[in-house]
C-alpha cells in the first residue's frame, strides 16, 4: 500500500511547541459501541480530546452495534457516558459539535446489508466532511467476533482506503488470542485484512504517563543507567495487584485466568521496558526492535514447580468488608481451577541481565490496588560498621509506582539521629502533585490520539505478542490439571509465593 | 499550614517557609519551577486564582509580590502557606512598603527553589523596561500581558523594543487555540494561500500577532480589521489552486476562501468554499490556563520572536542577549527631577 504524503503544512513548525498534535480529518468507527469499554472509556476519551481541542475539524464517530436504534438513541447513550465518565468538565457546546458528527448503524456482524449500509454511511460522511478516506476501526468486541467483522470489512472494501488516498487503521484490544497458536491465527487474519503497520493493539498500560516516564528516567539521565545491570541489581519485582474480584467478567475470566489476562500483556510489557537496551532513537520501530529482543531473551525457570505459583482466592475480609471466595462468585463452578493469582520467576538471558531474577506477580482480591516496578540493588560488598549497626538496612531500592500515586521512590540507608551509629532505611519520594496526576491524560485519550495520528510507539506489534505467548504457553501447559494454591481474599497471595522467594533468600516487597 | 508574619524580615520568611514545609509533610516533592507574580493590591485575588490553576498542572513554588507605596516607612508583611488555601503548593504572599519595594529581590532571592527555573509574571500593565525590575533580572522566563496596558498596541511595540529572548506575552498565548485550529484546517490542504485578513476588537495586540504569524508562515499579505469583538472574531484566508487553473481565468475548483469566525467568544464556525460549515468550540481561555501554558515550556519561544519581527519589522531579536543586567531607576529621584 502506498500512502501519499500530504503536502507539508506551512503553518506547522517543529519549533512551535505550543501547537498540540492534532490528527487530520478522519472517521472513527466503533464496533460494539454499546459495550462497557466504549461507554466507560472510549466515548469519554473522545469527548475529552474534543474538549481539549485535539480533534480535527473534520471528525466523525460512527457507531455499530446490534440495537434497533437511530442516531438520536446513540447520541443519548454517548452523552450520558461522556457526562458520567469524562475526565474534563462537561460543556454543552463542546458536546453539541461532537453530537453533530455522531452516526449510528444498527446490525449484527453477519448481516451483509448492515455492513453495506455502514460502508455507504462512511463514504457519505467522508464526502461531507472532507475526509480523504481516513478511517480507524475500533473492534470493541469479543475476539470470537473478530473473524466475521474483519471479513465484512474486507468484503465491503472498507479495510482499504488507498483508492481515496487515505489511511485505514484497525484497533484491537487484548486478549490477543489465548495461546501462541491462536494469537498467530488472529494476527495473520488482522494483518491480512489490514497491513501489519495499520494494526494497533491497545495495551492501556503503555498509555500511562509513568510507563512513558520510565523511558525518560532510564535514557534521559546519566544517574541510573550505569547501575541498571547485573553488576548492581540483585533482583527485580514487578507487581500488579487488584483489590477487586472478577466483577461480572466471570465467563471470560474463568476461561482465561490471571496469567493470560495480565501477565502475558501488561507485566511482560513492563518487564520489556525495564530490561531493554537503549533504542537508537525514540521512534516506534527502534523501540520495538529493543522490546522484541528482550522478550525473545526471556527464559522460564527449569523447575516450573518451584518457581511458578498459581493461586485462587478463598472468602475473606478486604477493606473492612467480607468478600466471597472465587468459587462463590456468580457463574463460577465449584470445581474451577482457574487461577486468580500468578507469580513466576523469569530470567533475561542477555549480558546485562544474565543471572538476575525477575519476579512477576499479579492477583485479584489482594489488599490494595497497586502496580509497581521495584529494582532491588545488591547490598554493599563490605560494610565498615559494626554488624548491629546495620541490622535494619536492606537492599537499596528504586521503585517506579505506575498506579496509583504515580511517581518514583528511592530507598536507601541513612543514619538514625542520635549518639549511636545506627543505619536505617528511608524513602525519598518523587511524586507529581496529587492534582497533577488527576489532570494528566487518561491512557485511552493518549492512545486514541496516537491511533488517529498514526504514531505506533506505544503499541505492541504481533512479534511482541507472539514472543509473550512463548513465555506463557509452557507455564499454562505445566499448570494444566493442577490445583491452584488457596489464599484468603485480602492477603498478599498464597504462602507458596512467599516460599518461592524464600527459597532464594529473598522476600516480596510490600507494595 | 498558614503562617502570617506582620512587619517581618526576609530571614524570618525563609524560616517560616522551612517550618511550614516540615509541618506540611512531603507536599512539595515535585518542585519543578518557582513562579514569581508581580501584582498590585486590587488584582491579587485574580492573580492568586490563576497561579493556583497553573500550579495544579505544574508543581511550583509560588511567590506573590505586592508592591505598595514607595513613600512610606519600609515594611514587609508576609503570608506563608504550604498546602493551604492556594492548593497543594508552597506559596508566599508578600506586601512590600517603602524603599523595600524597590529591592524586592533581596527578599525573593533566598526564597527561590534551589536550581529550579524562575518564571516572573506581571499581572498588570507591563513595565516599559524589564531590566529596571530586579524581579525580571533574576527570571529565566518573563511573562507580560500587553492587553492590560492603557494602550495595548503601543505596549506591544515597547515590548519589542525592550525584547530579550525568554520574554513572552499573554497576548501571544491567547491565540494558541486559533493557531491550532488554523493549522488543522490547513492539514491536507493543497491550495495555496494568497491573502489573509484578521478581524478583532479595537486595540487588540493578539490580532496583530495572529495576523503577523499567518503572514509570516504563509508568505502572504495579511491585514487586521476592526470588529466589535470580543477579542479576535474572524480569520479569513483566500486560497488558489495552482495545479488546476480555471479556463479564461475563472476560479479553479480549489479557489475560494477559508474562514473561521467566532463572534461570541465561545463557538467557532469553520467554513471553506465547497464544503459544509463546521462548528467547533473555541473558548476564550481563563487566565490560569494561559499561565499554565507559559509554565509548561521554559525554553526560549523562537517562533514568538519571529512573529514579533514580522509584526513590527524589528530584526535581530534572537541575537539579543537572554541575560538582563539591572538598570537602576529610582522613582524618588525621577520624581524629584520632574518636580
Amino acid at each position: 500500500m502506498t500512502v501519499e504524503l500530504p503536502s507539508p503544512n506551512p503553518l506547522r513548525d517543529p519549533r512551535d511547541r505550543r501547537l498540540p498534535r492534532v490528527p487530520g480529518p478522519c472517521a472513527l468507527v466503533v464496533f460494539g459501541v454499546t459495550g462497557d469499554l466504549a461507554r466507560k472509556k472510549l466515548i469519554p476519551a473522545i469527548y475529552d480530546l474534543g474538549n481539549r481541542g485535539l480533534l480535527p475539524p473534520g471528525f466523525v464517530l460512527l457507531g455499530f452495534a446490534r440495537r434497533d436504534w437511530g442516531d438520536g438513541d446513540f447520541e443519548q447513550l454517548a452523552r450520558r457516558s461522556a457526562q458520567e465518565h469524562s475526565r474534563t468538565e462537561f460543556r454543552e457546546d463542546v458536546w453539541q459539535r461532537l453530537a453533530d458528527s455522531l452516526r449510528f448503524v444498527p446490525g449484527s456482524f453477519d448481516d451483509d446489508n448492515a455492513f453495506d449500509e455502514l460502508n455507504q454511511t462512511l463514504v457519505e460522511l467522508e464526502d461531507t466532511n472532507g475526509i480523504a478516506g481516513n478511517a480507524a476501526f475500533y473492534l470493541s468486541i469479543p475476539p470470537a467476533a473478530f473473524p466475521v467483522v474483519l471479513k465484512q470489512l474486507q468484503r465491503t472494501g472498507m479495510a482499504d482506503g488507498s483508492f481515496r488516498g487515505g489511511w485505514r487503521r484497525v484497533v484491537v484490544e487484548k486478549p490477543f488470542g489465548h495461546d501462541l497458536a491462536s494469537s498467530r491465527e488472529l494476527n495473520q487474519l488482522v494483518d491480512s485484512v489490514f497491513t501489519p503497520q495499520d494494526v494497533f493493539r491497545i495495551d492501556h498500560y503503555l498509555g500511562k504517563e509513568t510507563v512513558q516516564n520510565l523511558l525518560a528516567l532510564r535514557f534521559a539521565n546519566t544517574l541510573f543507567e550505569p547501575v541498571w545491570n547485573s553488576n548492581y541489581v540483585d533482583s527485580i519485582q514487578i507487581t500488579m495487584a487488584e483489590d477487586v474480584g472478577i466483577e461480572g467478567r466471570a465467563v471470560f475470566y474463568d476461561q482465561t485466568g490471571a496469567a493470560r489476562d495480565v501477565l502475558q500483556n501488561h507485566l511482560l510489557q513492563l518487564l520489556a521496558l525495564t530490561a531493554m537496551e537503549e533504542p537508537v532513537s525514540f521512534d516506534a520501530e527502534a523501540l520495538r526492535i529493543e522490546k522484541r529482543k528482550v522478550l525473545g531473551a526471556i527464559t522460564l525457570p527449569e523447575d516450573l514447580a518451584a518457581f511458578t505459583v498459581r493461586g485462587q482466592y478463598d472468602p475473606g475480609w478486604l477493606a473492612g468488608q467480607r468478600v466471597a471466595g472465587y468459587h462463590d462468585e456468580k457463574d463460577i463452578t465449584a470445581d474451577s481451577t482457574t487461577e486468580t493469582y500468578a507469580a513466576v520467576r523469569l530470567g533475561v538471558e542477555t549480558r546485562r541481565w544474565a543471572g538476575i531474577p525477575f519476579y512477576l506477580r499479579t492477583g485479584k482480591r489482594l489488599p490494595r490496588r497497586v502496580t509497581e516496578i521495584a529494582i532491588l540493588f545488591k547490598r554493599a560488598p563490605h560494610l565498615p560498621f559494626a554488624k548491629t549497626d546495620t541490622t535494619e538496612l536492606g537492599n537499596n531500592q528504586l521503585v517506579v509506582r505506575v498506579q496509583p500515586d504515580e511517581g518514583i521512590t528511592l530507598r536507601f540507608g541513612s543514619k538514625v539521629p542520635g549518639s549511636m551509629m545506627e543505619v536505617r532505611e528511608v524513602s525519598m519520594d518523587f511524586l507529581y502533585g496529587a492534582a497533577f496526576t488527576e489532570s494528566s491524560p487518561e491512557a485511552y485519550e493518549r492512545l486514541l490520539l496516537d491511533v488517529l495520528i498514526g504514531d505506533r510507539t506505544l503499541f505492541p506489534d504481533h512479534n511482541e505478542v507472539e514472543a509473550s505467548w512463548r513465555v506463557i504457553d509452557p507455564m499454562e501447559e505445566f499448570w494444566a490439571g493442577t490445583q491452584p494454591h488457596k489464599y484468603r481474599a485480602g492477603e498478599w497471595g498464597p504462602r507458596a509465593a512467599d516460599e518461592m522467594l524464600a527459597r532464594e533468600g529473598r522476600s516480596w516487597r510490600r507494595p | 499550614m498558614t503562617a502570617t508574619l506582620w512587619d517581618t524580615t526576609g530571614g524570618d520568611v525563609v524560616k517560616a517557609l522551612v517550618a511550614e514545609r516540615r509541618a506540611g509533610g512531603a507536599v512539595s516533592a515535585g518542585l519543578a519551577v518557582t513562579l514569581v507574580v508581580v501584582v498590585d493590591e486590587k488584582n491579587v485575588g485574580k492573580a492568586e486564582q490563576a497561579a493556583m490553576v497553573a500550579s495544579q498542572q505544574h508543581p511550583c513554588r509560588l511567590i506573590i509580590v505586592i508592591r505598595r507605596q514607595v513613600d512610606s516607612a519600609d515594611r514587609l508583611d508576609a503570608e506563608v502557606q504550604v498546602g493551604g488555601r492556594l492548593g497543594p503548593i508552597e506559596a508566599v504572599v508578600m506586601r512590600m512598603y517603602g524603599r523595600l519595594s524597590l529591592h524586592a529581590e533581596s527578599v525573593v532571592l533566598p526564597l527561590l527553589a534551589p536550581d529550579a527555573p524562575v518564571v516572573t509574571w506581571w499581572h498588570g500593565p507591563p513595565p516599559d523596561e524589564l531590566a529596571a525590575d530586579p524581579l525580571a533580572v533574576l527570571a529565566d522566563r518573563r511573562v507580560t500581558d500587553t492587553s492590560l496596558a492603557e494602550d495595548p498596541i503601543a505596549a506591544l511595540h515597547q515590548r519589542v523594543a525592550d525584547f530579550a529572548p525568554g520574554d513572552t506575552d499573554l497576548a501571544w498565548t491567547r491565540i494558541t487555540p486559533w493557531r491550532s485550529l488554523l493549522a488543522s484546517a490547513f492539514d491536507g490542504l493543497t491550495a495555496t494561500a494568497t491573502q489573509a485578513r484578521v478581524a478583532a476588537a479595537a486595540g487588540n495586540p493578539s490580532a496583530i500577532l495572529l495576523s503577523a504569524w499567518v503572514s509570516q508562515r504563509l508568505g502572504i499579505e495579511s491585514a487586521v480589521e476592526r470588529s466589535s469583538g470580543p477579542g479576535v472574531t474572524e480569520v479569513e484566508v483566500l486560497l488558489k489552486e495552482e495545479d488546476v487553473p480555471g479556463p479564461d481565468g475563472t476560479p479553479g475548483p480549489g479557489d475560494g476562501e477559508l474562514r473561521i469566525s467566532r463572534p461570541d467568544g465561545r463557538l467557532a464556525t469553520l467554513s471553506r468554499t465547497g464544503q459544509p460549515e463546521r462548528q467547533l468550540p473555541l473558548l476564550r481561555r481563563e487566565l490560569g490556563d494561559l499561565l499554565a501554558e507559559e509554565v509548561r515550556r521554559l525554553d526560549v519561544d523562537e517562533v514568538y520572536g519571529e512573529v514579533l519581527t514580522a509584526a513590527t519589522g524589528v530584526t535581530g531579536l534572537a541575537e539579543r542577549s537572554a541575560r538582563r543586567t539591572l538598570v537602576w531607576r529610582d522613582p524618588a529621584a525621577a520624581a524629584a527631577a520632574a518636580g
